[in-house]
């Protein structure tokens, strides 16, 4: 199993450990709650160096991801993050990712900058999207830290104020006691934050900083269910062989005036043929979580299933994503088979928690 | 790994303490909300339900997954722990105090004598 070059400092601060695509990552330090809470109330750090960085240079990379990709990647400009979707043919997400573009300086003295594309895909997804995209698997190189949070960018502040100062959805090559880092206003949690990638050399004395400037530790199953509450999608769930971004309600990531991208006519003739089930959100009155493959129907007829499900913390009772026939509408009562006992749940819009106003209880 | 010697131990992670000379108490052990994490939900028993040994007794669902609390022994469900309806949480904060499960009346306290001590259940959860 794979090692993050934080694995030394997650054992030492008593993490439990699980295989998470092919990594052994932190599941918990103190308790899933507790870092959920901190996330939404203070801030948080994930380590998330599993995700792969697969890089990719020059006007040959814009082409590349330009033509392979769902989203235009000329909406943005070099310090720019952007997410997209690379398609099957059939439509389906083999992948959601993260591009971070920003601007190398030229090596020789009035040399141009170079472009730099870092492609993020999801851990166990690297392999084929190298495959479909070519490029540097540049993983092994760097860790990455996600920290997250609405006091995020001012603790960050009190160690490095340029990374705290990198805006929404920018990239910024910043320098961290020499080591080249690259730092971005992006996250998976609803909430502020900046996630850095940092050369492996550099990753323990970042973290160290980050806990000194009172920054907690936070596993990947908080960051699981913060993402839920914020409505963001997870690859393997709502996102996956047979499901495309259009079920998904992800239509703005796809730019159809494109003249190519992997998986364009299929999406298109989803698109007029129309599309049979959307991915909705389920809010339960008690505490049981509904999980992923459970059953739900609507007026007795089948009309889906669950694809994630938890109790969530700032809310009190249990909140999932569905893929529904597209004639569920949000207010409509549906019942989820739960292990054999009807439960009753309401479709609502997501996401479940409004994105960087949440509260805790 | 609080494992009080008092109690008696299951190879499902429950345990059983006598609370007369015709009732126990029944709860999971400290290695098992450990091992589930954060407990956001608990199915108990209802009162009156009778109990084989080994059958599902109820459920414990945390937020990464849910397990059966299976009956250490046979007998009928006389009481169960209301509070965990509001605080499920008691099983990881207090798993052999208030995060108790249900009271269940049996026939013969020689059942007991069947389940492991503390250093059994100890030397199992090490292995």
């Amino acid at each position: 199993m794979r090692q993050s070059p934080l694995a030394g400092r997650h054992r030492e601060a008593g993490a439990k450990m699980v295989d998470f695509g092919g990594w052994e990552m932190p599941l918990e330090y103190e308790g899933t709650i507790t870092e959920h809470l901190a996330c939404r109330n203070g801030a948080v750090m994930f380590d998330v160096s599993h995700l792969g960085t697969v890089r990719l240079t020059g006007a040959e990379g814009f082409d590349r991801l330009q033509r392979t990709l769902t989203n235009d990647l000329t909406k943005i400009a070099p310090g720019r993050a952007q997410y997209t979707h690379l398609l099957d043919t059939d439509g389906s997400v083999l992948d959601d990712i993260i591009i971070w573009w920003w601007q190398e300086v030229g090596s020789e003295a009035g040399s141009p900058p170079v472009d730099i594309f870092d492609v993020m895909p999801n851990a166990s997804n690297t392999d084929s999207v190298i495959a479909a995209l070519g490029g540097t698997d540049i993983t092994g190189e760097r860790a990455v830290i996600a920290v997250q949070g609405p006091t995020a960018r001012r603790q960050v502040g009190e160690l490095w104020p340029e990374a705290a100062a990198v805006g929404r959805f920018r990239v910024q090559p910043l320098n961290w006691r020499g080591h080249s880092c690259v730092v971005a206003g992006t996250g998976y949690t609803g909430e502020d934050g900046v996630e850095i990638s940092v050369p492996i050399l550099g990753a323990e004395e970042l973290w160290d900083g980050l806990v000194a400037v009172g920054i907690t530790p936070a596993g990947l199953g908080a960051r699981d269910t913060v993402r839920l509450e914020a409505g963001l999608p997870l690859h393997g769930h709502e996102l996956g062989p047979g499901i495309t971004p259009l079920q998904a309600g992800l239509d703005w990531v796809v730019a159809f005036d494109k003249p190519e991208f992997r998986g364009r006519e299929a999406l298109l003739a989803e698109r007029t043929a129309g599309v049979q089930r959307s991915l909705r959100g389920l809010h339960t009155e008690g505490r049981r979580p509904l999980r992923a493959g459970y059953q739900v129907s609507i007026d007795g007829t089948m009309c889906g299933e669950v694809t994630s499900g938890n109790y969530s913390a700032v809310l009190g009772h249990g909140i999932a994503f569905a893929l529904l026939n597209s004639t569920v509408k949000i207010g409509d009562t549906v019942s989820v088979d739960l292990r054999g006992t009807a439960t009753p749940a309401t479709v609502v819009a997501t996401p479940f928690v409004p994105r960087g106003r949440s509260t805790g209880v | 790994m609080n494992l009080p010697g008092d109690l008696r131990y299951t190879s499902d992670h429950e345990w059983v303490r006598k609370t007369s000379d015709t009732s126990v108490q029944v709860g999971i052990t400290d290695y098992a909300q450990d091992a589930l994490g954060d407990v956001v939900f608990v199915q108990p028993p209802q009162v009156g339900d009778q109990c084989g040994q080994g059958s599902a007794l109820g459920e414990v669902e945390s937020t990464k997954s849910v397990s059966e609390i299976y009956a250490p022994v046979a007998g009928e469900v006389i009481g169960v722990n209301t509070a965990l309806e509001e605080s499920p949480e008691l099983l990881n904060s207090d798993p052999y105090g208030s995060g108790w499960i249900c009271e269940i009346r049996v026939e013969s306290m020689d059942i007991l004598e069947a389940l492991m001590d503390a250093a059994a259940y100890q030397a199992l959860i090490e292995g």
